[in-house]
């Protein structure tokens, strides 16, 4: 199948063939490939693409995942709407 | 092999001072990251960019920064938007402050002004000013992306030759007879002849390895983003009363930092209420604020100095070694202004910015610490 056509992070539109460009270009760590697609910083944090591009990239740099450095993850796990930090007994 | 300039640290001032440094003919650089490229203060910055500072070191160094901000944008196809900052005010006495920092940036040529209530809605659309005295625009503000500020212009590097070693921890400076030698790490040793520290907070340690004390310190900081929506508004806006800033980044998302009390030198940490404050004092301008989506909350920090000014420059007591930290919440905004500065004086003594030999590290030793008219964001 066509990697252009192949959806790896939906957030943020990004394809296998963005993801394969990106390592040939010398993105060979998560972190960097983060800032540079974009995969892992829409709505979804991370939680669909990041397994999948750690996976492409450890098939493609032959580096064990411990030198891939996975991305921190940072709260809320899911996007929550401004409206329940307004106020009320918290605050 | 040996290098001729090692740096230590891959944030934006290391890189960009590395591209200085190639820009006027220095082949042999390395640079050596402990974390990743942009890992510290760079890829958590508010992305902001201005000039409408209160000391002359600062205005004058950052209307370069700006100049520099539009031929690199241009030239590596990163995204430099001249949206403007605006400082709310809401209370007649910020105002009258405000009206003095206004004289002063137009004393040093940044255009800002005083603006009405009405014509802050012109300049953000759907803001509500009923709490509003009055707002200062400052027109020649702007914003950036530091994830391709960064690795655009550290691409070019790789491809033009420069050694990038991450993750590799710099362990020592390593000096003979008051000269720069090379770099320790956990590696290996690397020679080179001039040294060039941009380890943010890091740089406290690196440099104590040889003796030098930079009189830094961390202070933690907390900032969220929303999810992506179409444009609303242009201007970086500061709410002055609580000292928080939203701005809607390139990317759209819509980033707040808000203050809250911190020590020095502990490591940040995530704390709820930051989210409660950030909402609050936004929701209060913007009443489609509390249906967006907040997707993440990260902390970062500002490595200060005692005067909230960056330590540029060589440091007297050891040859060949170079200092470029301490940017005290502003190290994005000036890197293009501070890299070149550096990188004049690694190649030819002394930087064509006058201003930024007020800046090196002695200043502290010598008691000229920099003069502001206020401490302004």
């Amino acid at each position: 199948m066509d990697p252009r056509k192949i959806i790896i992070c939906r957030c943020e539109e990004v394809t296998l063939a963005d993801v394969l460009e990106a390592i040939e270009k010398g993105y060979t760590d998560l972190e960097s490939l983060k800032r540079y697609l974009r995969i892992g910083m829409g709505p979804c944090q991370g939680t669909h693409c990041i397994p999948i591009v750690l996976r492409i990239l450890r098939r493609a740099t032959g580096k064990n995942v411990g030198e891939l450095m996975l991305p921190t993850s940072r709260p809320p796990l899911h996007p929550v709407q401004a409206k329940y930090f307004l106020g009320g007994d918290n605050h | 092999m040996r290098y001729d300039v090692a740096v230590i640290g891959a944030g934006i001032n290391g890189v960009y001072t590395a591209l200085e440094l190639l820009d006027r003919g220095i082949k042999k650089i390395v640079i050596i990251e402990k974390n990743y490229p942009g890992s510290g203060g760079t890829f958590r910055c508010a992305t902001g960019i201005r000039a409408s500072f209160t000391s002359r070191e600062h205005v004058v160094l950052m209307k370069r920064s700006i100049e520099k901000w539009k031929e690199l944008s241009n030239r590596f196809g990163f995204p430099f938007v001249q949206g403007g900052y605006v400082w709310l005010l809401s209370r007649e006495e910020h105002l009258k402050n405000f009206k003095e920092y206004v004289r002063f940036h137009h004393s040093l040529g940044v255009p800002t002004r005083v603006v009405k209530p009405d014509e802050i809605k012109e300049l953000v659309p759907t803001i509500r000013t009923d709490t509003l005295v009055a707002g200062v625009h400052d027109p020649i503000a702007g914003k950036s992306n530091p994830f391709t500020a960064l690795l655009n212009v550290l691409g070019y590097l790789k491809k033009s030759g420069v050694e990038v070693r991450y993750p590799e921890k710099a362990e020592k400076i390593i000096v003979e007879n008051g000269e720069a030698k090379g770099v320790l790490t956990e590696r290996e040793r690397i020679g080179a002849e001039t040294i060039l520290v941009a380890a943010g907070y890091g740089s406290r340690d690196i440099l104590r390895t040889c003796g030098v004390d930079a009189p830094i310190n961390n202070l933690p900081k907390h900032a969220l983003i929303t999810e992506k929506y179409m444009e609303v508004f242009k201007p970086l806006l500061v709410d002055w009363e609580t000292a928080s800033y939203m701005v809607q980044t390139v990317s759209g998302g819509f980033l707040i930092g808000a203050e809250l009390e911190e020590e020095y030198n502990k490591p940040p940490m995530n704390r709820i209420e930051f989210l409660y404050t950030a909402v609050k004092i936004w929701s209060k301008y913007f009443d489609w604020f509390p249906s967006t989506h907040i997707i993440r909350y990260w902390t970062g920090y500002y490595v200060m100095t005692p005067d909230h000014h960056p330590i540029l420059g060589p440091v007297k007591d050891v040859e060949g070694l170079y200092v470029s930290t301490g940017f005290s919440g502003h190290g994005f905004m000036i890197a293009p202004a501070a890299s070149e500065a550096v990188a004049e004086w690694i190649v030819r003594g002394k930087p064509r910015i006058r201003e930024a030999e007020n800046l090196t590290i002695d200043r502290f030793k010598e008691g000229k610490l920099i003069h502001e008219i206020a401490v302004f964001g």
